[in-house]
């Protein structure tokens, strides 16, 4: 029972943070159309989880070749990258667009706001899920009776306590400032972000350590340049909300540097424009 | 980032043979590995050929090594292992964690 309980949850907690954090801040910027997005998006997340997993057991060859290896880089990539849109469109938001300033600015970046929230749903529902639904069909195939019972249980069970983890997430946001909301939830969802982009890298290059490659390209994607594997090794969750690896290699840490570093900078650029705005409608009444 | 984006994509254009690498081939099934562990020389890349020979699927898993591989029923795949220092490296069956694994035991020449 343990097992499909714990696999249910650890394999939520990344789409449950994801998608919690969203709904909480749409929630409390009252934005009720992107709201509608993203249950758009979870339904087609888990319509997806599903059609994958059924694909998973007809065409197993090539998802677990070079096919499949690939297309799940290039969906953990895009994800990360939405999670980046998606952090400037919460940045740029608060000001400009609550304030019903810029209409057509503000309607425009509703637009991409919504479409991002819809696919970013979906692609982490669809992709955590797939595994999910593999993994519970697998071991379901192999229980009958008492024990059929208490896998179905366990699963449940999962799922009930992923449910619990949003309503958490829903209680915690109402609980603190506004502003530490924003600030934690900005920090979670960059992490996992930075996480998928990581190993959205690795996958490739586990891909390309096939081919005959000059040794500096094998040495900057595997040679680790420090371990911390006495203090904190490896750890499936750690690794998959966070990006952390005990031994990273210049890859990995150039990767989430850049990626952080893009972050910074694109939010920056959105407070700066944000501010731009905000002296401009401090001084207008002045002006009038 | 975008220049990297597309540097890794030209990749599997370029070179556009795989190099023929030591092989070592395994089975997983339903937890069980078949052999419970191999030895390798340290300092050189090699390549492992898994096969899931039970009937439900496998997670061929290896963290720091970054090897996570999910196979179906009799779905056959490979990994390649990047030069090991010497010493001893455990898999699992991610799906089947209370089973004793996998070892690889580099060694020096």
């Amino acid at each position: 029972m343990q097992a499909p309980l714990f696999i249910v949850w650890r394999e939520s907690v990344e789409a449950l943070l994801v998608v919690g954090i969203l709904y909480a801040w749409l929630k409390r910027e009252n934005l009720t159309s992107q709201i509608n997005q993203l249950w758009i998006g979870a339904g087609l997340g888990f319509l997806l989880a599903g059609i994958l997993a059924i694909a998973f057991w007809i065409a197993g060859q090539w998802f677990s070749g070079p096919g499949g290896e690939w297309f799940f880089t290039f969906t953990m990539m895009s994800a990360s990258i939405l999670i980046l849109q998606m952090i400037t469109w919460m940045h740029r938001h608060g000001s400009s667009m609550k304030k019903q300033l810029e209409m057509e600015v503000a309607r425009s970046m509703t637009r991409s706001g919504s479409f991002g929230i819809m696919i970013l749903t979906m692609i982490a529902i669809a992709r955590e899920g797939s595994e999910t639904v593999v993994f519970l069909a697998g071991i379901g195939l192999q229980q009958q009776g008492t024990s059929l019972g208490l896998f179905i249980l366990g699963g449940m069970t999962g799922f009930g306590l992923a449910v619990f983890t949003f309503v958490l997430l829903q209680k915690f946001s109402g609980i603190i400032s506004w502003k530490w909301y924003f600030r934690i939830s900005e920090f979670v969802l960059l992490l996992i972000g930075g996480a998928m982009m990581v190993n959205a890298f690795d996958k490739a290059a586990s891909q390309l350590s096939v081919y005959d490659l000059p040794e500096w390209i094998y040495s900057f994607m595997d040679s680790p340049l420090w371990s911390t594997q006495w203090l904190l090794p490896d750890n499936n969750m750690l690794v998959s909300l966070t990006g952390y690896h005990a031994n990273p290699s210049l890859m990995q840490t150039g990767i989430l540097v850049l990626y952080w570093a893009t972050a910074i900078i694109l939010c920056s650029s959105g407070s700066r424009k944000n501010r731009k705005q905000k002296n401009m409608t401090e001084r207008s009444p002045q002006a009038v | 980032m975008r220049i990297f984006f597309v540097i890794f994509c030209l990749f599997p254009v370029y070179p556009a043979y795989a190099v023929s690498l030591p092989n070592y081939e395994i089975t997983i099934t339903d937890g069980k590995f078949c052999p419970e562990k191999i030895e390798v020389p340290a300092g050189q890349r090699f390549k492992i050929t898994v096969r899931n020979t039970g009937i439900g699927p496998a997670e061929f898993e290896n963290l720091s090594l970054r090897v996570e591989k999910v196979l179906g029923p009799n779905i056959e795949s490979f990994v390649v292992i990047h030069p090991l220092k010497p010493g001893t490296y455990h898999f699992i069956d991610e799906f089947h964690t209370d089973m004793t694994g996998f070892d690889i035991i580099a060694k020096e020449q």
